[in-house]
């Protein structure tokens, strides 16, 4: 892995919310330092409201942060931009849009210099890549719940970002369709080459996926530990890695981690 | 839509042909598309003939309840005549519905230029909601008859005074949904735009916009039942016009089978523009999944 030029650096990143009608204030995120290596795929784990989503949403620029600082690059993230491309638990697609148009939607609210040749070029590329081609026309409340979230990969693959972030994309998918969504996504960011960063609350998902799996700890979120994992891709197809020893101790251990954590959501609330 | 469906449908890949079978014309499809229609029509047959018949074998007084064929003779000769000239006040039931259907579609649409973009206006900025959100509430929850006298007052027995009563009483639900659709647009779909680049321009025009325009039509369906009902009020109590003004009228003067007529005119144009409306939503907004009442 090769962590000496980083595209993501948080450094000392605390994010908090105020809740007016408490009168508190709630740190979601405490001093997060991280560093993602280009074409690293990272998955964070943790119990919910440990502030995930707040880690993922300073690294699009979506919400300001309260000290520290995110860097991509190394500029300093001020607001979302197109080398940062999200895909959301809901999907948030336009529901009055097709299929095309909800994929085509970021080069309309963006500048980025590239002819109507190659946005229709990447419409259909992207279409492909997600294995919707046939499919532009339809409205997303005709597709079913993984096809939906395909259309949501394809809308954040378009404009060919440096980072793809994911906030928990299959929560809300079966279990049969997970598998495939997940084997797929795999296979694009093998293909793309594509930095991601993602969230799931499923431990079997963080290690299928992920090239290091980030534990964080529950109120304030802080890095409990980085869990390295090292199997061979592709792992989706490789009946093999599911089954191996080594599968099984990784689990248990994160297990283990995101447990403590857990048990302490259920105290705290 | 079909059109869009099928294709999606011819697009999948299957290697069995007969996987998607043509239904055809058979009996048991053309039924199950018309038997809404046949049904309820021969319903109203039936509902109509047994008013006839209790009506000439059970000894009614016609003036409390005119024969069922009268009150459709009455409806037939009051649409098809006009008021002749110099008359001092029609007693065509044509000439009063489009006074009143008239005023109806003059009052929707100021309702519509003032309640949309003060809705839309509400929902935006929040200042504007703080300063206007206690009049909208006061104005929308004060039964709206209660102005009629105030507004005969000020404008006399007048259209003019018409039209107001019926903007009043259409203008907030109007307003009040456009300013819940804009509140309501899904955080997700605000947060997916920005993520992609959108400026604030850009959310209100591509997102909260298009979100919002079927909450505005159920506002202006909710409207014309308001309205209808402010058009008959401003009628009943002033004026020498309309629907409401000839229901009074053929009260007073015993010609209830004239007034049977009217209500029945009245039912029928509520019934169609709300349905034109659920339509209306059903086609803008084909994912909201419009029950069909």
């Amino acid at each position: 892995m090769n962590n000496k030029n980083p595209i993501i650096v948080a450094n000392d990143l605390t994010i908090a919310y105020e809740l007016h009608r408490e009168r508190k204030k709630l740190v979601a995120l405490q001093d997060i330092s991280l560093e993602v290596a280009p074409g690293e795929f990272v998955v964070l784990v943790g119990p919910s409201g440990c502030g995930k989503t707040s880690f993922i949403n300073a690294i699009s620029g979506l919400v300001p942060k309260a000290s520290g600082s995110v860097t991509v690059r190394g500029q300093e993230v001020t607001g979302p931009g197109p080398d940062r491309a999200m895909v959301f638990q809901d999907y948030a697609l336009l529901p009055w849009r097709t299929v095309e148009s909800n994929v085509r939607m970021p080069f309309e609210f963006q500048d980025l210099g590239i002819s109507d040749d190659e946005k229709a070029r990447r419409v259909k590329e992207c279409l492909s890549l997600v294995d919707l081609t046939g499919f532009e026309k339809s409205f997303p409340y005709e597709l079913s719940g993984g096809m939906k979230q395909r259309v949501g990969i394809a809308r954040a693959l378009i404009t060919h970002p440096d980072i793809l972030l994911a906030d928990e994309p299959f929560a809300a998918i079966d279990a049969m369709t997970r598998e495939a969504m997940q084997a797929e996504m795999e296979r694009i960011v093998m293909e793309t080459g594509q930095t991601c960063v993602f969230i799931t609350h499923s431990i079997d998902e963080a290690i299928l996926l992920g090239d290091r799996v980030v534990v964080i700890s529950y109120r304030p979120g802080k890095v409990k530990e980085i869990v390295n994992v090292n199997f061979p891709r592709p792992r989706m197809s490789n009946s093999e890695v599911k089954t191996s020893k080594e599968y099984a101790q990784l689990r248990d251990h994160i297990w283990n981690l995101v447990k403590d954590e857990a048990s302490q959501t259920n105290r705290g609330e | 839509m079909v059109a869009t469906k099928n294709k999606s449908l011819q697009q999948f890949d299957t290697d069995d042909p007969d996987r998607i079978q043509d239904l055809g014309w058979t009996f048991k499809e053309v039924w199950r598309r018309t038997r809404g229609l046949v049904v309820t029509t021969l319903n109203l047959i039936t509902f109509f003939i047994l008013w006839e018949v209790f009506t000439i074998y059970g000894d009614i007084n016609p003036l409390f309840l005119p024969k069922a064929s009268d009150m459709f003779a009455e409806l037939w000769v009051g649409l098809t005549t006009r008021a002749p000239e110099g008359a001092v006040f029609s007693g065509s039931i044509l000439d009063h519905f489009l006074h009143s259907f008239n005023n109806l579609m003059f009052g929707l649409a100021i309702a519509c230029l003032i309640g949309i973009p003060g809705g839309l206006l509400m929902g935006g900025n929040k200042y504007i909601e703080a300063i206007l959100s206690p009049y909208v509430w006061a104005l929308a929850s004060l039964p709206r008859i209660a102005l009629v006298p105030l507004f005969i007052l000020f404008l006399g027995f007048t259209t003019t005074m018409q039209v107001t009563i019926i903007v009043i009483s259409a203008v907030f639900p109007i307003m009040i949904n456009a300013w819940a659709g804009v509140k309501t647009t899904e955080k997700s779909l605000l947060a997916a735009a920005r993520v992609f680049g959108a400026n604030r321009r850009q959310l209100y025009v591509k997102v909260v916009l298009p979100y919002t325009l079927p909450f505005i039509i159920s506002g202006i369906q909710q409207g014309i039942g308001r309205g209808l009902i402010g058009v008959v009020i401003a009628e009943l109590f002033g004026g020498s016009n309309g629907l409401g003004f000839l229901i009074q009228r053929s009260a007073d003067t015993f010609n209830t089978a004239m007034t049977f007529a009217v209500l029945l005119l009245l039912i029928v144009m509520s019934l169609s523009l709300i349905n034109f409306t659920r339509w209306l939503e059903a086609y803008v907004a084909p994912w909201r999944n419009v029950n069909h009442l």
